[in-house]
């Protein structure tokens, strides 16, 4: 991982509390320029506090935080005019069409690109003509995207975007973010959704309690996991379970099925080729289980984060 | 119906803080009423003087009720007060009714309700139940005001029922209303503009030969003349009227989907006008409705003050003890009630400045500030655009007040310069009535979460000493407190700059300080 000194977004020790709740404590990210960034979290985890200080809209306690090479408190405005922002939950003015939302953002963004604005309403099959009370929550989401996607701007923060958008429209998303990245332009995504971070991001930062876990390109990440493997070979498979790096092992003499930490993985091949392999299935980790791994055993504690 | 009683203790429970203010407010408006009405014409012959000037005032009679109530002190009270009691009781039932039914089915909670064991009629049920008991509990304590200040008994109950019973009708037809319109701001409107055309066809009527108030509900209390006949039958028209109400909305609710009106909402734009172009346009789009509805009210308003600035000095001079109210005594007997009334439209406006400064803490807190402070707008442009409408809205909302009253009064005495000369006298309170505002900003850059509370207090304030100060004998320090105070009494003294300057200057200092504890803080959600 090189992180170049033109890094998109570089937060170093990012620490934000609201009274006695510690949101964010001592959290890192780097953004590449040009990158698609996935940002994942349970809820509560402190992803959204983060891009709130990313925008200056909430004042950091400490650390330092740059982006676009400014200071985001700071230079707030001019940064505000090279980036785009959709929020998770988008709440609209009942009595103003969407259409008129997307062009105000725009225009308040200092720019839009009506050729491509017309060309997402049409994609994205949203009606401008109706008053922002009529939408549902994932026309709502149209809507703030449209008007992020439609601006001319170097960098997209994007909070949970497609969280209220169907499989068809999912998949319009994630065309639209593949443009966008061949356009050369950074994207901060954080997501729930893994098919969606596997399908379009070139690294992944995992936060935690306000606290940044993982980072890395998913196949770094997987290498720090475990692999599956389902083994059948000729002698009996004695001895397995106390090999460095193996876990949950299931042996029945000749079929075993266990885990293995990536990185052991050539050691425990070698061990087993010796024993005559049958048949052999190795499963890699999904992102899913590396998500669950990092916070099945700590979903109670995170619960008590908020924000 | 089933779940119906259920719902409606739900509903108690959510209108459990909302609810005993509007009845607080009735009360309030008619215990004033009362105990001033009977302190100014306890004697029978006070009573036959005012039924001599005010018996043959047109203006007066369209602005309260027909005349035969003047007949007693307590009809006179009820002459007084009945329509204004009216249109709150009327508007509380609306936001009960309204909230309730079509707003809940908007935001989608009723959804969530009717997917329970919970009958279709359940919640209209519940919410009519609500708006009923809301009214008797008004005609009890407009009884137990109007008894407990010593008018009769049997007018007083006749009293409380008549408000009660217009009430009722108001809730019913807003349950009509709720069916027919998508959404509660058109369910609102509607029941406003019904509202409007009741108070209007009643003063037609009274002005007239009666026969237009015998359509309007609020003419229909009118006409039970409490303590001045005590006529109970009057009160069966609200009463079978609501009645059919209810049947028509029930019926209308099993003719249509869930979430559907009657009136299908209309499209909008589909691209943004020229005007929308960044937070200036879009925080005068947001407010422009509101501005027009205050400064419309405000101009009425001091129509109304206006048409009766001529009969005044009669008034005054049948009625000695109306003068103490007057700062210039019986001499410059107009200029002091033309100044006593503008002073009351200015506070009502600061009323409006503060409303529409509080709007930004809305736009925070719903979460829709925050898309637009992610755009290239600072935090000083987001200040500036709200403040924009509250700061010229609440000038704009003085100039209505100045215009009206200055139609008003130029009419009746044939004289177009006062048109230009009240709305110069309304305009005068202009830096005051900034002052407030600018509390208002402070209080939101520094204290965001508790912004309204000093806010209304500044309001509240001003409004209390401009109000009794004079009659209360207050002590000097709480009137020099008040912007209101430093502002000179025009037309009746002489307008100076220098107390103008410092109020504008003081507004000034706040506002910027404001602005530095917004610029510092979080956006809070």
């Amino acid at each position: 991982m090189t992180v170049s000194a033109e890094a998109a977004i570089s937060i170093t020790a990012l620490t934000k509390s609201f009274g006695r709740t510690k949101a964010l404590d001592a959290l890192d990210l780097t953004v590449a320029t040009g990158e698609v960034h996935g940002f994942l979290g349970p809820n509560g985890s402190g992803k959204t506090t983060t891009i709130r200080v990313l925008l200056g809209l909430l004042r950091a306690d400490s650390g330092t935080v740059r982006m676009l090479g400014g200071d985001p408190w700071r230079d707030a405005v001019a940064l505000h005019g090279r980036l785009a922002y959709v929020p998770g939950d988008v709440t609209l003015w009942p009595g103003i069409t969407g259409g008129e939302v997307i062009d105000l953002l725009g225009r308040m963004r200092g720019g839009l690109n009506r050729q491509r604005r017309d060309e997402l309403l049409e994609r994205f099959d949203l009606d401008p003509r109706k008053k922002a009370r009529t939408y549902s929550k994932g026309n709502r989401q149209k809507v703030a995207l449209i008007a992020g996607l439609a601006s001319d701007v170097e960098l997209l923060l994007l909070d949970e975007p497609t969280s209220g958008l169907d499989p068809l429209m999912e998949s319009v998303f994630q065309q639209c973010i593949a443009e966008v990245k061949q356009q050369g332009r950074t994207v901060l995504l954080s997501s729930h959704i893994l098919a969606e971070v596997e399908a379009l991001c070139d690294r992944v930062s995992i936060i935690r309690m306000g606290r940044t876990v993982e980072s890395g390109t998913l196949g770094e990440l997987r290498h720090l996991t475990r692999t599956s493997i389902a083994v059948e070979t000729s002698s009996p498979l004695a001895g397995i379970e106390a090999l460095p790096g193996v876990h949950d092992v299931l042996v029945e003499d000749h079929h075993a099925r266990f885990d293995v930490d990536t990185a052991q993985l050539d050691a425990v091949m070698r061990r087993l080729a010796p024993l005559g392999v049958r048949s052999l299935t190795s499963t890699p980790p999904t992102l899913e289980e590396m998500f669950l791994r990092h916070y099945g055993d700590d979903r109670a504690a995170d619960r008590t984060v908020t924000l | 119906m089933t779940g119906a009683g259920r719902l409606l203790r739900f509903l108690l429970r959510r209108e459990r803080r909302r609810l005993p203010w509007w009845l607080l407010g009735a009360a309030l408006l008619v215990l004033v009423q009362s105990t001033q009405s009977q302190n100014l014409y306890g004697t029978a012959e006070d009573l036959a003087r005012l039924r001599q000037t005010i018996g043959g005032n047109t203006a007066v009679i369209a602005m309260s009720g027909p005349p035969r109530l003047l007949d007693s002190i307590g009809g006179e009270v009820v002459f007084e007060i009945f329509a204004f009691v009216c249109i709150v009781v009327a508007l509380m039932n609306m936001f009960l009714v309204g909230r309730h039914t079509r707003a809940d089915e908007e935001a989608g909670r009723s959804e969530l309700i009717r997917s329970a064991r919970v009958g279709r009629d359940a919640p209209l049920a519940a919410a009519l139940a609500l708006a009923v008991l809301a009214d008797l509990a008004a005609g009890v304590l407009l009884f137990a005001v109007t008894a407990g200040t010593g008018l009769p008994v049997a007018g007083s109950v006749l009293f409380g029922a008549a408000v009660a019973a217009v009430g009722m009708t108001f809730a019913a037809l807003t349950a009509v209303a709720a069916q027919a319109f998508e959404n509660a701001r058109a369910v609102y409107g509607a029941v406003g503009l019904v509202l409007g055309a009741a108070y209007a066809l009643r003063a037609a009527g009274d002005v007239g030969n009666g026969a237009l108030s015998w359509l309007s509900p609020i003419g229909w209390g009118q006409r039970t003349y409490p303590y001045a006949g005590d006529r109970w039958w009057p009160l069966l028209l609200p009463l079978a009227v609501s009645g059919l109400l209810v049947l028509a909305a029930v019926a209308l609710q099993h003719r249509r989907d869930f979430g559907a009106g009657l009136v299908p909402s209309r499209p909008g734009r589909a691209t943004a006008s020229p005007a929308l172009r960044n937070v200036y346009g879009l925080a005068w789009r947001l407010q422009r409705g509101a501005l027009l509805g205050w400064a419309a009210g405000l101009a009425l308003l001091g129509a109304a003050y206006g048409s009766i600035g001529d009969t005044i000095e009669q008034y005054i001079a049948d009625n000695p003890e109306i003068a103490e109210f007057l700062t210039g005594g019986a001499a410059q007997v107009v200029d002091s009630y033309l100044a006593l009334t503008i002073r009351m439209s200015a506070l009502i406006a600061a009323a409006y400045g503060v409303s529409s400064a509080l709007r930004m803490r809305a736009e925070e807190t719903s979460g829709r500030a925050e898309p637009i402070l992610a755009t290239a707008t600072s935090r000083l442009a987001w200040l500036a655009a709200h403040l924009s409408v509250a700061l010229a809205g609440s000038a704009l909302a003085l100039a209505a007040a100045g215009l009206g009253e200055g139609l008003a009064y130029g009419l009746t005495v044939s004289d177009a310069g006062q048109v230009p000369r009240l709305i110069g006298v309304a305009l005068a309170y202009v830096p005051a009535v900034w002052l407030v505002v600018a509390v208002a900003v402070l209080a939101i850059g520094w204290l965001p979460r508790l912004a309204a509370v000093p806010a209304w207090l500044a309001v509240g304030y001003c409004a209390v000493v401009a109000l009794f100060a004079d009659s209360f004998d207050l002590p000097g320090w709480t009137q020099r407190a008040s912007p209101f105070s430093h502002t000179p009494r025009v037309p009746l003294a002489v307008l100076t700059a220098t107390p103008l300057l410092l109020l504008g200057a003081c507004a000034a200092v706040l506002m910027a300080l404001g602005y530095a504890g917004l610029r510092r803080r979080d956006v809070s959600f």
